[in-house]
């Protein structure tokens, strides 16, 4: 049943796709994980890990198969012996403690042979149409000795360690979509189990979670000589996978408006329609309650060395105590309590906090919100088409709708434009550097949207109101990609960062946070304003303990008794 | 060696840009290379050609399929009076998949003629029948045609390496070169990533 549309709009693209707020976004129910954990609980999927050839020097290959009620997915894992000089979670990293593809389908020893001279290199290795992704990942080296050391010696690794660092192994970079051989989107795109955003990335990362846990209790056996525990289930269940993020999601978002919009606009969507409930019952009332406070313990075990989160972080705790003295006062029952709620904390809180609020009021309405993920993955082939028949002045007009802000900006100001984003030659990675420091305008790569729409406008004005866009754009093919853009926002209201991606105080790692919390990503780390560390999976089931009761809220931890 | 057509799209939009072309016209390399392979037919040659020609022989040049491609995607409707006509014409095998969106747009069968050889599509697949030239004095496109039979549709395509190593050079040009500076300061590392 398709609810009726909410009397509460969405919230103002203008306000939600400020770079400061989108760096304060929080999972919520449509989070990619979820949706995962979700889908394969209700599917009954089975799991199985058919080969695990490691030796006693955690050098080896493993196959992790999850099968669907269609087909199969295996995740095809290759064990190194890495020196910790060559650590490294750069892109242009060339080796790693381990290195992954998802196969579709179960390979065969013979596609194990194929992938084994080709995994272990990534990028300068070739997959091809039968795998789905290319990953890997290092250890957090502190983590990994205290919890091999522990099991070898008999003993259970300590809780709290494990809740400082959250992970045993970071993945550097998960690639899809084709990247080095691999198949493409369009393969899997009508395949209702991965058709929603980044689920093969999110699958590979769950199976991933699986074979390091595996991985650690081996080299314990094998260090333990037949003395070592084996891991409590209770522990075992806080270890995520962690994730290095650098500057290349941040293009991402914007080389991807249509997408990005559709992420945005699900999301805005289930806040109105959850703002929009006249009364709430007390059931729900008590899930919302049981969900902040376990959000609250989540916030609690967040832990960063960077300025810039270390005050993000006291500010969230403040506010988390000020909804926790509004809730007091509140039953949230009456006269639309979650849309007062969230008014209230528009007023009150950081846009972390509002952020926050939006992201749980969702939680005690599966009915109202899941279903908004079947609208987050681009379907629309058609919209990089240009209608050249629009005329300027519409175009004008498009283009102020999303960078009215823009136009008046000095954008020959160098704090205007002290940034320049490009591509290294080295291992094609993704950067950011200084326009005027370095020789690198000339390879500036088109992550400007602002400024190159007040670029167009400047040209637009002298032109007629009623001439056609295609001859304007005949002249001047140089505002070619602006008027694309201008045109995809019809139908992608929330697919353009209000903000100047490329100014002298522009924060990356706003970008990544927003990508990232899509993903469903959690405690999130900056260690510098362009590179993150995150946590995937931390708390969720294993597949021995996956039921449609494990699947969902797993993302909240709950208080040990 | 087989490319996903994702790879082909990426590398013939940088290779594009590497080349001279603005962002936008880039766009439209990448995402034309990719329609032509996904109908078995050789984009990436065709692409790396006109490349190469237009950097030799900039200033002489005749009409550029790409310029003239993205304008009849935009416009259409202008095929619906007259028909396109070109003359001196690169690589016109580019010209396709923009006559592929029109057909789209238009509802109705699009036949690109050069010289005597035709292609006709109807927006998602083109007829198996003649080879286009690598330059052709004369083209028209205009609505009219049909589909007798129809070019099967790859999911992957396989360039000649010649042809892909010129897009790569191409592409090359758009990649900054590697410094100390750029690899400590501009990915925004060089904490110690073994912890």
């Amino acid at each position: 049943m398709t609810p009726p549309a909410p009397h509460i709009a969405r919230r103002d693209p203008a306000k939600v796709m400020r770079l400061s707020r989108l760096g304060s976004l929080h999972q919520c129910r449509l989070s990619f994980m979820r949706q995962l954990t979700r889908r394969m609980a209700e599917e009954a999927w089975v799991f199985s890990r058919p080969v695990f050839e490691i030796d006693d020097n955690g050098v080896g290959h493993a196959v992790y198969t999850a099968c669907g009620p269609e087909r199969a997915y295996s995740l095809v894992a290759f064990a190194h012996d890495l020196p910790p000089e060559q650590r490294s979670d750069r892109v242009i990293a060339e080796a790693w403690d381990a290195t992954f593809t998802l196969f579709d389908g179960v390979p065969t020893s013979e596609d194990i042979a194929r992938l084994s001279r080709n995994v272990p290199l990534q990028e300068a290795g070739r997959v091809s149409e039968s795998e789905l992704s290319l990953s890997r990942a290092n250890r957090s080296v502190r983590l990994w000795t205290h919890v091999v050391d522990s099991l070898a010696a008999g003993k259970q690794p300590e809780l709290e360690q494990i809740y400082k660092v959250g992970y045993l192994m970071r993945t550097t970079a998960v690639y899809g979509s084709g990247k080095f051989g691999a198949a493409d989107r369009e393969i899997t795109a009508d395949r209702s189990e991965v058709s929603g955003p980044f689920q093969i990335e999110m699958l590979s990362v769950y199976l991933t979670r699986i074979f390091v846990r595996d991985l650690v209790q081996h080299m314990a056996n094998v260090k333990g000589n037949g003395q070592a525990a084996v891991l409590d289930p209770q522990i075992a269940r806080w270890l995520g996978i962690g994730n290095s993020t650098g500057l290349g999601m941040a293009p991402f978002i914007v080389n991807h408006p249509i997408l990005f919009n559709n992420w945005i606009m699900a999301r805005e969507e289930a806040i109105a329609r959850v703002r929009d409930i006249e009364t709430a019952s007390s059931d729900k009332v008590r899930k919302f309650l049981n969900i902040f406070d376990r959000s609250k313990l989540s916030t609690s075990w967040w832990r960063s060395d960077h300025p810039i989160q270390i005050e993000k972080l006291a500010t969230l705790n403040a506010d988390l105590k000020a909804i926790s003295d509004y809730l007091e006062q509140d039953d949230l029952t009456q006269n639309q309590p979650w849309d007062r709620l969230v008014r209230w904390s528009e007023n009150t809180l950081s846009e972390d906090g509002q952020e926050l609020v939006v992201s749980l009021i969702m939680e005690p309405y599966p009915e109202l919100v899941d279903g908004l993920a079947s609208c987050m993955a681009d379907s629309n082939t058609q919209a990089h088409l240009i209608d050249g028949a629009m005329t300027v002045k519409q175009v004008r007009s498009l283009i102020r709708e999303s960078f009215d802000w823009a136009l008046d900006v000095d954008w020959t100001n160098p704090q205007n434009c002290a940034r320049a984003w490009y591509v290294s030659e080295e291992k094609l990675e993704p950067r950011l550097g200084e326009r005027f420091e370095e020789p690198i305008s000339d390879y500036e790569q088109p992550l400007a949207p602002a400024r190159d729409a007040a670029l167009a406008c400047q040209q637009l004005a002298s032109w007629q109101d009623n001439a056609p866009i295609a001859e304007f754009l005949l002249q001047h093919p140089e505002h070619r990609h602006t008027v694309r853009r201008a045109q995809m926002s019809c139908v992608a209201p929330y697919g353009e960062i209000r903000d100047n991606t490329i100014s002298a105080v522009v924060l990356p790692i706003d970008m990544l946070r927003a990508k990232l919390s899509f993903f469903g990503a959690t405690h999130f780390d900056p260690r510098s304003d362009r590179w993150v560390r995150i946590c995937m999976y931390s708390g969720a089931p294993y597949p021995e303990e996956l039921t449609p009761q494990t699947a969902d809220l797993w993302v909240y931890p709950e208080a040990v008794e | 060696m087989s490319y996903s057509l994702n790879e082909v799209e990426a590398t013939a939009k940088r290779a594009a840009r590497g080349a001279g072309y603005s962002w936008g016209l880039a766009e439209e390399a990448g995402k034309a290379t990719r329609w032509l392979c996904a109908q078995g037919l050789d984009g990436t040659g065709a692409l790396a050609r006109l490349l190469e020609k237009e950097t030799i022989r900039s200033g002489e040049r005749g009409p550029c399929p790409l310029s003239n491609g993205a304008y009849l995607s935009d416009s259409a409707h202008i095929l619906k009076s007259d028909p396109m006509m070109l003359r001196q014409v690169e690589c016109p095998l580019l010209l396709v998949p923009f006559a592929a969106y029109a057909a789209r747009r238009l509802d109705t069968c699009v036949a690109i003629t050069c010289d005597g050889a035709e292609i006709v599509t109807d927006g998602a697949v083109v007829s198996t029948s003649d080879a286009l030239p690598n330059r052709a004095d004369r083209v028209e496109i205009r609505p009219s045609g049909d589909l007798t039979s129809i070019a099967p549709q790859r999911s992957r395509a396989t360039p000649n390496p010649g042809d892909w190593e010129t897009l790569n050079r191409f592409a090359h040009r758009t990649y900054a070169p590697a410094t100390e500076a750029s690899r400590l300061l501009g990915a925004g590392a060089g904490l110690s990533d073994n912890d």
